[in-house]
């Protein structure tokens, strides 16, 4: 057990190190950089002379691989440098979004998760009934609705009928725990419902597997009840594919949340990423990927090991 | 000796797709205490679901009994609520797989899987029902059983599995155990220890047992009475001495001839049944045998045949069973 552990922890570092050799050669095939898009916001029209400059001044100048130690010899001090566009410090940039995305994507993934286990598990058990019809629209509407637009319909309701909006700045939850979670709940309710869908389903699907299985049939025939069935018998074995659903879908609320982010106004990873790329801000990009290929990393680790947890075969090998 | 089960022109069948099959259509048979009785027949013939229409676990909605009665210690299984069978489950009629491989649960231990049968049905608590779990997996051959409860399903072998199902059907001293083909998955030298095991364990606490195999050595040696299986109908039934001696159906005939025998010269080749077991859903008019039959007449094709009892309750459903008499077996 120890000895997977220790494997999977150490292989995470050889994939963040690929990950960022990867975003650091890809940006930099991408066709534009950072001084030709300034100019270009600009209107103006620069000699290549005024342009060399500028790259000098960004260190764009240099070679590949001493721009890349240079970034790996920060990286390794915590120091994720400046922001090309900006100038401002990154890791000061990111500090107060990461809490956010962070905060956001836990509280979804409670949302999705107290959603979908029990409403999976029922519509399994009661297959084919009128409870498994409803849970089952009940998920493909979730899956049919863009969280965002159901964010927009939260939002509205709560000015037509309430004539209340949620706060519109962030407030750290250390700070006012109240403040923040009045504006942070419905975000995660319209992100949590469509995480829950995908979740409630794959859910039923490797419950009704499960329940199909010969060992459950030898539960059934030593005499035991139903819940206990459910719960000691099938939920562990059911629980493999979920935690799979449940962990992707964690990571990608880090980086993904665009448009939601938008709708609620917040500042999420999600637009910073996109206004990062958009200004070829290297620096802000590679950092920004390497967060989230970092949770993504993290997440698959805790992955492996919620499944050696659950099953034994993983653990004994 | 007193009849522990009865089971009455039990009918179960299965909706499906292609019409309702009938699975199990129209079985008696009875099962006394302390005896081993099997159920013999091919694959398909509806022998393991009679056994799981004991259990009332037949995979519902598209499996359901629709007629007959279970007979077991005087109370009819069928009328009993889903909550009186469950204690009826595992603690007086217990229940044997064939897959030892996919049959216990891989992410609990052996311990948990042994005693949680124990903590339900006897009320154990949980020192107690591990000391009995250790007890009954010393009972069924497993070496250092103390160590082994902490153990997973996949650090046991084939032969452990399947006597640790042994051991989990005898945790409450059931009246009857029914075994549904409890040694196909294994090797065959590991097949004779479980069978021998299930056989000294059910003589010494006067466990009932219902073998169910399509082996017919198993039964020549374990089985006190046999019943053969076809097509869903229970068609010949004797003393395990009568049936092998003195077969009376022409498929039970049929099936000892197929058996490939070492005692015996080298003969030039095996003499298997022609043709095919019939669709369960579109069974002729007459004896669902009669298209394979050697021996048919006229009138096996028009109408079933009736169960006619020879000596000592000697059972055979055939028109000609009288002059199979004289063929010899092998």
């Amino acid at each position: 057990m120890t000895h997977y552990i220790l494997k999977r922890f150490l292989l995470m570092f050889p994939t963040l190190f690929g990950v960022a050799v990867l975003i650091f050669l890809l940006l930099r095939v991408v066709p534009g950089d950072i001084v030709e898009v300034r100019f270009m916001a600009q209107g103006q029209y620069s000699s290549e002379a005024v342009m060399a400059i500028e790259r000098a001044k960004l260190g764009l100048d240099k070679p590949l691989w001493q721009q890349f130690t240079t970034w790996m010899w920060g990286l390794l001090h915590l120091d994720f440098g400046v922001s090309m566009w900006t100038g401002a410090p990154i890791t000061e940039e990111l500090k107060l979004r990461f809490e956010l995305s962070l905060q956001l994507a836990i509280m979804a993934t409670v949302v999705a998760t107290l959603l979908a286990i029990p409403l999976g598990i029922l519509a399994a058990v009661k297959q084919d009934t009128w409870i498994d019809y409803a849970v089952r629209v009940f998920s493909i509407a979730g899956l049919a609705m863009p969280s965002f637009w159901l964010g927009i319909l939260m939002i509205l309701a709560m000015l037509i009928i309430f004539k209340w909006l949620p706060p519109m700045v962030f407030t750290s939850f250390w700070v006012n725990p109240w403040e923040n979670l009045a504006q942070l709940i419905w975000p995660a309710l319209a992100v949590g419902y469509r995480y829950s869908a995908v979740a409630t389903r794959m859910m039923r699907s490797a419950m009704l597997e499960v329940l199909r299985e010969d060992y459950i049939r030898t539960a059934r025939a030593k005499g035991l009840w139903l819940k206990l069935i459910l719960s000691r018998h099938a939920l562990k074995n059911a629980m493999l594919p979920v935690i799979t659903v449940i962990g992707l879908e964690f990571a990608f609320l880090m980086g993904g949340l665009v448009v939601t982010e938008q709708v609620f106004s917040l500042n999420g990873l999600g637009m910073l990423f996109v206004e990062a790329i958009s200004h070829r801000d290297y620096t802000l990009t590679q950092a920004l990927v390497l967060i989230v290929a970092s949770v993504f990393i993290f997440v698959n680790f805790a992955t492996d090991i919620a499944y050696a947890w659950l099953d034994p075969r993983i653990r004994y090998r | 000796m007193a009849k522990l089960l009865e089971v009455k022109n039990l009918q179960t069948q299965f909706l499906t797709s292609a019409g309702v099959v009938r699975a199990v259509d129209g079985v008696s048979y009875d099962v006394d205490e302390g005896e081993t009785v099997a159920l013999v027949g091919e694959s398909g013939c509806g022998k393991s679901v009679s056994a799981l229409s004991i259990m009332r676990l037949v995979a519902e909605p598209a499996g359901r009994i629709v007629g007959g009665e279970i007979v077991f210690k005087g109370r009819d299984l069928l009328k009993l609520s889903e909550e009186e069978m469950r204690d009826v489950r595992g603690r007086d009629i217990a229940m044997i797989f064939q897959e030892p491989m996919t049959s216990l649960n891989p992410v609990l231990t052996i311990g948990r899987q042994l005693t949680e049968g124990l903590e339900i049905h006897l009320g154990m608590g949980p020192a107690a029902a591990s000391a009995r779990a250790i007890e009954l997996l010393g009972l069924v051959g497993i070496p250092d059983p103390a160590r082994r409860l902490a153990q997973y399903p996949h650090q046991f072998s084939g032969g452990m599995r399947q006597r640790m199902m042994v051991a989990m059907a005898l945790g409450c001293n059931p009246a009857l155990i029914l075994a549904d083909e409890p040694t196909t998955a294994l090797d065959v030298t590991i097949q004779a220890q479980v069978l021998e095991l299930l056989q000294d364990l059910s003589r010494r606490l006067g466990v009932a047992m219902l073998i169910i195999t399509h082996n017919l050595g198993v039964v020549a040696r374990y089985a006190d009475r046999v019943n053969v299986m076809y097509a869903g109908r229970i068609i010949e039934r004797g003393t395990a001495a009568e049936i092998y001696a003195d077969p009376r159906h022409p498929y039970t005939l049929g099936l000892l001839r197929s058996v490939p025998r070492l005692d015996e010269p080298i003969r030039a080749k095996l003499d298997p049944i022609e043709g095919q077991p019939p669709d369960l859903s579109r069974l002729p008019p007459g004896c669902a045998f009669a298209p394979r039959c050697a021996y048919r007449v006229e009138r096996c094709t028009e109408v079933p045949p009736l169960a006619a009892c020879g000596a000592a309750g000697h059972m055979s459903a055939c028109w000609v069973s009288a002059s199979l008499a004289k063929e010899p077996v092998a």
